[in-house]
C-alpha cells in the first residue's frame, strides 16, 4: 500500500508519503480521548466520588473500625502475657527490628534509655511501660509505636520488654529516672 | 534561474558528536557509580564529593543536557542544513554555541558535586550557569531561525517542526523554571515556594523529558531512519497530526508527577488524563519510523544502523505506553517514589535516546569522514551488549519498583503494616540493585565499544564536508493573478483548522467550571464543532483547495508563532490558577510559622546534600503511609519552603513528619554512621557535617531575602537573627551534651538536626520563639514538645 500511497513531497532525498492512519491508531486516539472526557466528568463536573482526601478519611475511618481492640490493656494482663512465651519471642522480634537501633539489642541502652538496669524515667508499671511504647514520650524522641505496629505487637513488645527488667545487660548506658519501687 | 554551490558546515556537527560520546561516557561512568552506591554504601567513599547525593544530579544532568544535548545538536545542524539545503547562517554562532554549551557543562561538573545546587531537578545549576544557559540557547536560536530565513527549500519537512518546537519550548520551560533570587553569586532560592515551586518544576521535569529528549529526537529520527533505510516516510497526514497534538498535549502532563500529593485535585487529574491522551500521539510518531521500514526488514540483519535505530523506536513505543500508565492514579500509587520509575526513565535514556544516538552516529561518522566503519562487527557486538543491559536495567527496576511498591502497603490482618521496618523493604530489594548495576555496565562497555569504533573510523579517512547544487530561482515577475489573494498572514489566522481548533478549545475550557447538564451541553457542542470541522476539511480536500498545514509549513514565522501558542495553552491553565492560590487562608486555621534562622541554614544544608534525592516529604493519603510516616501532607505547611522538597523517590523513608520523632542523639549517630541505628541501611554517612563550621554570619542575611520573597519574617526577627540562631543551636548542643556527645554550636551538623527536628511539625507544635536567655539547657525538642 505504501508504494501506492500519494507521494506528499520529497525532502533532501526523502520521500514522504501521504498514507492514511491506521485504524487500531485512531482506536486509541479517540479511546482515549473518550477516556478522559468521561474521567473529567465523573471526578470533576458531576463530582460523583470524593477526592483523593474523601478517599482516605472513608479508608482511615474503615481501618479504624476494624482496628478498634478492645481488649482492655492492665497490669495483670500485661503479666499474664509476660508468662506466654509466643508473645515474649514476638515481642523480641519486634524489639529487635524496631527498637534495638536505640535501645540496644540487649535492651541495654544506646541513644535511649537502659532497659534493664531497674531505673525507669515514666513508670515501672507494665501499664506505664505499655503506654510509652504506645504514644511515646515526643518530647523526649520516644516515638508513638502503636500507629505503626498495631495493638497487638505493642502489647508482645511490652511483654518482652517487663522480662528485660533487672537482666542488668553488660556494657549498659547509666541509669536514668527512678528506681523501680517494690 | 541560477545553480549556486553550497558547502555545509559539518565542523560543527563532528564536534557536537566527540563532545556528545565523551560527556556519554563521562555520565554513564557517573551513573555506574551512583548504581554501585545504591548496592554498596562504602562506594559513597566517605567524601563529600563522591557521595551520591551529590553526583546522582550530575549524572542526571550529564546524561540529558551533555550526552543527548550534544547528540541534538549534531543531529540539528547536519539535518537541517540539507533539508533546508543551505549553511548554517553563521559559523561564529555555531562555534559560540558549541564552545559555550562546553563551558557550561564543564561549570555542572565541577558545581555539582561542590553541593551548589537549586535542588531542582534537572535543573539543578545554579543561577550564574542559568544565565548562561539561556544566553546560548538564543544564540543557538538565532542561528537556527536566521538559517531558516535564507533557505533554499520552500516547505518545512516535518524533523524542522520538531526542532522548532524544541528550541521554542526549552526556552519557556528554562527561563520559567528558573526564576530565583540570587543570595550570594552560587546560591539563590526560587521564587516559587511548595506547591507552587512543585508544580513549576514538574511541568519544567516533565517537558524536559518531552522538548529535550524527545521531540528533537524525533526529528532525528525524521531524518536520518529513511536516509538509513532509504524507504519513504510513511505518512505525512501522520506527521501533522503527531505533532500538533504532541505539542499542545505533552506540556499538561507534568502534574502526573505529583499525583496523591498536595497539588490540588484539579491540577492532578488534568495531569493524569492529559498523560492518558499522550499514547496515541506519541505512538504516531513511532509508527511513522518503524513503518517506514516497510518492504525493507531485511535490511536490518546487515545493518548495524537500521538495528539501533529501529531498536530505539521500539523503545520509544515501549516507554510512551509505560508513561500514560503510570500516569494512572491508582498506578501511579503502587509505582510513585519507587525504582520503576527510574526504569522507566532509563527505558527512555538508554533505549530511545541512546539507541537513536548511536544509530546517528554510526551513520553519520563514516560519511563525515568520507570513509566506511571500521568494524561492523563491533557495532553489532555493541547493540546486543545494550540491549541485554537494557533489559536487565528495566526488568530489575520492575522487580525492585513493584516489590517495594508492594511491601510498603502490605498489612497484617489487623490493618498494621507488615513491614513496619523501613529497611526491611530495601534489603528486599538490594540484590536487583546488583542487577541493575550489572546491566547499567554493560551498556557502558557497549558504548565505550562504540566511541573506539568511531574514533578508528574517523582516523581512516578524512574530514569532508557535505556539499549540494541548488538551483535557486530568480524572482520572475509574478504572473499576474486573476484576484489578489489575501495576504500571507490573512491566509494562516482564518485558516479553517485554526478556528476550529480555537472554537473547540474554547468550549473545552468553559469544562473547567460547567455543572453537569451544561457540561453535557457543551461536549454535545464540542462532538458537533468536531464533526462540522471534519466534513468541511473533507470537502476542501476533495475541491482540491490548498492545505492550510500547506501553507503554514512554508512560513517559519507563522509556524513558530502556533507552536508557541500550543505550549502556552497548556502552561497558562495549570500554572495561573497555581499561582494565583498564593493568598489563600491554609485549611487549617492557623498560619505557618516561617523557619527560625537555624532551621533555614540547616534546610540550605539539606538542599546542598541532595537529600532529596533519596528522601520524600510528602505523605500521600493512604493508610498505609499515614500508619508508617504521619498524617497526610497538606499543601499550607510548605507554604514557606523555597524551594520546595517533595522529592520523587524514596531510597529512603519519607522525611515530612520526621520533626520530633526520634532524639538529637540518634540524628547525630545516625549521619554520622547510619548503619548504627539503621541497621542494613544503604545510606552514605556524612562525617564532614561535624566539622564544617556553620557560616552563621548568613542568617539575617537568608532572612532579609526570604522576607523579600513574601515569608513573613519581621525586622525585629531579622535583627535578632544571629542571638536566636545561637541560643537555638546551644539547645541542641546542651542536649547532646547530657548524652556525653559534644559538638560545636556553630557546627553544620547542629543546623541540619534543627531542620530535621521541625519537618512536619505545625503552628500547633511550635512555641514562640523563646528569648535569648531562657532555660539554656532546654533541648531543641524539648522545648518544641507538642501533642501529634
Amino acid at each position: 500500500m505504501s508504494d501506492k500511497a500519494p507521494l506528499h513531497y520529497i525532502y533532501d532525498g526523502i520521500e514522504e508519503h501521504d498514507n492514511r492512519l491506521p485504524n487500531w491508531w485512531l482506536l486509541i486516539l479517540w479511546t482515549s480521548l473518550v477516556f478522559s472526557a468521561g474521567y473529567w466528568f465523573w471526578y470533576h463536573i458531576a463530582e460523583l466520588s470524593p477526592g483523593q482526601l474523601g478517599e482516605y478519611s472513608g479508608e482511615a475511618a474503615e481501618v479504624a473500625k476494624r482496628n478498634a481492640d478492645h481488649k482492655p490493656v492492665s497490669d495483670e494482663t500485661l503479666l499474664a502475657l509476660v508468662q506466654d512465651p509466643t508473645t515474649v519471642g514476638n515481642g523480641k522480634a519486634v524489639f529487635q527490628a524496631n527498637c534495638a537501633s536505640c535501645h540496644g539489642a540487649q535492651g541495654q541502652g544506646l541513644i535511649g534509655p537502659n532497659l534493664t538496669d531497674g531505673f525507669w524515667l515514666h513508670g515501672a508499671k507494665p501499664v506505664a511501660i505499655h503506654k510509652v511504647v504506645a504514644e511515646g514520650v515526643v518530647a523526649k524522641g520516644m516515638p508513638a509505636w502503636e500507629r505503626t505496629l498495631g495493638a497487638e505487637r505493642v502489647r508482645a513488645v511490652a511483654a518482652y520488654v517487663l522480662t528485660l527488667k533487672g537482666t542488668n545487660a553488660p556494657g549498659g548506658k547509666a541509669p536514668q529516672g527512678e528506681p523501680e519501687q517494690p | 534561474m541560477q545553480q549556486q554551490r553550497i558547502i555545509y558546515d559539518d565542523t560543527t556537527v563532528r564536534r557536537f558528536i566527540m563532545a556528545s560520546v565523551l560527556f556519554g561516557i563521562v555520565g554513564m561512568a557517573v551513573g555506574a557509580l551512583v548504581a554501585s552506591q545504591l548496592a554498596w554504601w562504602q562506594a559513597n567513599l566517605g567524601i563529600p564529593y563522591t557521595t551520591y547525593s551529590r553526583l546522582r544530579p550530575l549524572h542526571t544532568n550529564a546524561v540529558i543536557f551533555a550526552f543527548v544535548g550534544n547528540m541534538m545538536f549534531a543531529g540539528i545542524y547536519y539535518s537541517s542544513q540539507r533539508l533546508l539545503k543551505t549553511r548554517m547562517a553563521s559559523d561564529v554562532l555555531s562555534k559560540i554555541h558549541f564552545w559555550g554549551w562546553q563551558l557550561i557543562i564543564v561549570a555542572a561538573a565541577v558545581t555539582l558535586p561542590l553541593g551548589i545546587t537549586t535542588s531542582k531537578e534537572y535543573a539543578e545549576l545554579e543561577w550564574p550557569i542559568d544565565l548562561a544557559i539561556a544566553v546560548i540557547w538564543v544564540v543557538f536560536a538565532i542561528n537556527f531561525f536566521w538559517t531558516l530565513k535564507k533557505r533554499n527549500e520552500k516547505n518545512l519537512y516535518v524533523a524542522i517542526w520538531f526542532y522548532i518546537a524544541t528550541i521554542v519550548t526549552v526556552a519557556v520551560l528554562h527561563i520559567v523554571n528558573s526564576l530565583a533570587l540570587p543570595f550570594s553569586p552560587l546560591k539563590s532560592y526560587s521564587v516559587y515556594a511548595g506547591v507552587q515551586d512543585a508544580l513549576v518544576q514538574w511541568w519544567y521535569g516533565h517537558n524536559a523529558v518531552a522538548f529535550f529528549l524527545t521531540t528533537p529526537i524525533l526529528g532525528i529520527m525524521y531524518y536520518f531512519l529513511p536516509k538509513a533505510a532509504e524507504r519513504p516516510v510513511y505518512s505525512y497526514r501522520l506527521s501533522i497530526i503527531h505533532f500538533w497534538a504532541l505539542v499542545f498535549i505533552y506540556i499538561w502532563a507534568g502534574p502526573h508527577h505529583l499525583l496523591y500529593t498536595a497539588l490540588p485535585d484539579w491540577a492532578q487529574s488534568l495531569g493524569m488524563i492529559f498523560s492518558v491522551m499522550l499514547w496515541a500521539p506519541s505512538w504516531g510518531g513511532m509508527l511513522n519510523g518503524l513503518l517506514t521500514l516497510k518492504g525493507a526488514w531485511h535490511k536490518l540483519r546487515e545493518d548495524p544502523v537500521l538495528k539501533f535505530l529501529i531498536a530505539g523506536v521500539t523503545f520509544y513505543g515501549m516507554a510512551t505506553f509505560e508513561g500514560p500508565l503510570l500516569s494512572i492514579k491508582s498506578v501511579s500509587a503502587l509505582g510513585h517514589y519507587t525504582d520503576w520509575i527510574v526504569g522507566h526513565v532509563h527505558s527512555g535514556a538508554l533505549g530511545w535516546n541512546g539507541f537513536m544516538a548511536a544509530g546517528m552516529f554510526y551513520w553519520l561518522v563514516p560519511r563525515l569522514y568520507g570513509t566506511k566503519l571500521h568494524s561492523t562487527k563491533a557495532a553489532d557486538a555493541h547493540f546486543w551488549l545494550a540491549t541485554v543491559g537494557i533489559l536487565l536495567y528495566a526488568v530489575s527496576m520492575w522487580i525492585s519498583g513493584i516489590t517495594q511498591g508492594l511491601m510498603w502497603r502490605a498489612t497484617n490482618a489487623d490493618g498494621t503494616l507488615l513491614y513496619p521496618n523501613f529497611v526491611e523493604t530495601l534489603l528486599a530489594i538490594r540484590p536487583m540493585y546488583i542487577v541493575r548495576f550489572t546491566g547499567g555496565s554493560m551498556y557502558l562497555v557497549g558504548f565505550i565499544m562504540m566511541a573506539w569504533n568511531l574514533w578508528k573510523t574517523a582516523r581512516a579517512g578524512q574530514p569532508v564536508n557535505g556539499e549540494a547544487t541548488v538551483v535557486v530561482e530568480t524572482p520572475a515577475p509574478a504572473p499576474v493573478p486573476a484576484a489578489t489573494p489575501a495576504p500571507g498572514w490573512v491566509q494562516v489566522v482564518t485558516g479553517r483548522p485554526l478556528i476550529f481548533a480555537i472554537a473547540i478549545l474554547t468550549v473545552t475550557m468553559f469544562l473547567g467550571w460547567a455543572r453537569p447538564v451544561r457540561a453535557l451541553v457543551l461536549m454535545g457542542a464540542i462532538i458537533a464543532l468536531g464533526e462540522f470541522a471534519w466534513i468541511v476539511t473533507r470537502r476542501e480536500r476533495e475541491a482540491g483547495r490548498p492545505s492550510w498545514f500547506g501553507l503554514i509549513e512554508g512560513r517559519p514565522l507563522a509556524f513558530t508563532v502556533l507552536t508557541l501558542v500550543a505550549i502556552l495553552i497548556g502552561g497558562v491553565a495549570e500554572l495561573l490558577p497555581t499561582i494565583m492560590l498564593k493568598q489563600a487562608v491554609p485549611a487549617h486555621g492557623e498560619a505557618q510559622q516561617p523557619y527560625s534562622p537555624l532551621e533555614l541554614q540547616g534546610r540550605d544544608l539539606y538542599v546542598r546534600e541532595g537529600c532529596y534525592t533519596c528522601h520524600s516529604q510528602m505523605i500521600r493519603p493512604f493508610v498505609a503511609e499515614t500508619q508508617r510516616y504521619g498524617d497526610v501532607s497538606r499543601a499550607e505547611e510548605f507554604i514557606y519552603d523555597h524551594p520546595f522538597q517533595w522529592g520523587s523517590k524514596r531510597t529512603g523513608p519519607d522525611l515530612h513528619r520526621l520533626g520530633g520523632k526520634y532524639p538529637n542523639l540518634w540524628h547525630y549517630t545516625h549521619m554520622l554512621d547510619p548503619r548504627a541505628t539503621s541497621p542494613g541501611s544503604n545510606m552514605p554517612p556524612y562525617p564532614w557535617l561535624a566539622k564544617n563550621q556553620l557560616n552563621t554570619k548568613d542568617a539575617p542575611k537568608k532572612l532579609t531575602l526570604m522576607q523579600k520573597l513574601g515569608v513573613p519574617y519581621t525586622n525585629a526577627d531579622i535583627d535578632t537573627a544571629e542571638a536566636r540562631q545561637k541560643s537555638q543551636a546551644e539547645g541542641i548542643t546542651a542536649d547532646l551534651a547530657t548524652q556525653g556527645v559534644h559538638l560545636k554550636w556553630d557546627s553544620e551538623l547542629v543546623a541540619l538536626i534543627a531542620y530535621l527536628q521541625r519537618l512536619g511539625r505545625g503552628p500547633q507544635d511550635v512555641p514562640v520563639q523563646q528569648q535569648p536567655g531562657g532555660p539554656p539547657t532546654a533541648s531543641a525538642v524539648d522545648s518544641q514538645g507538642g501533642t501529634r
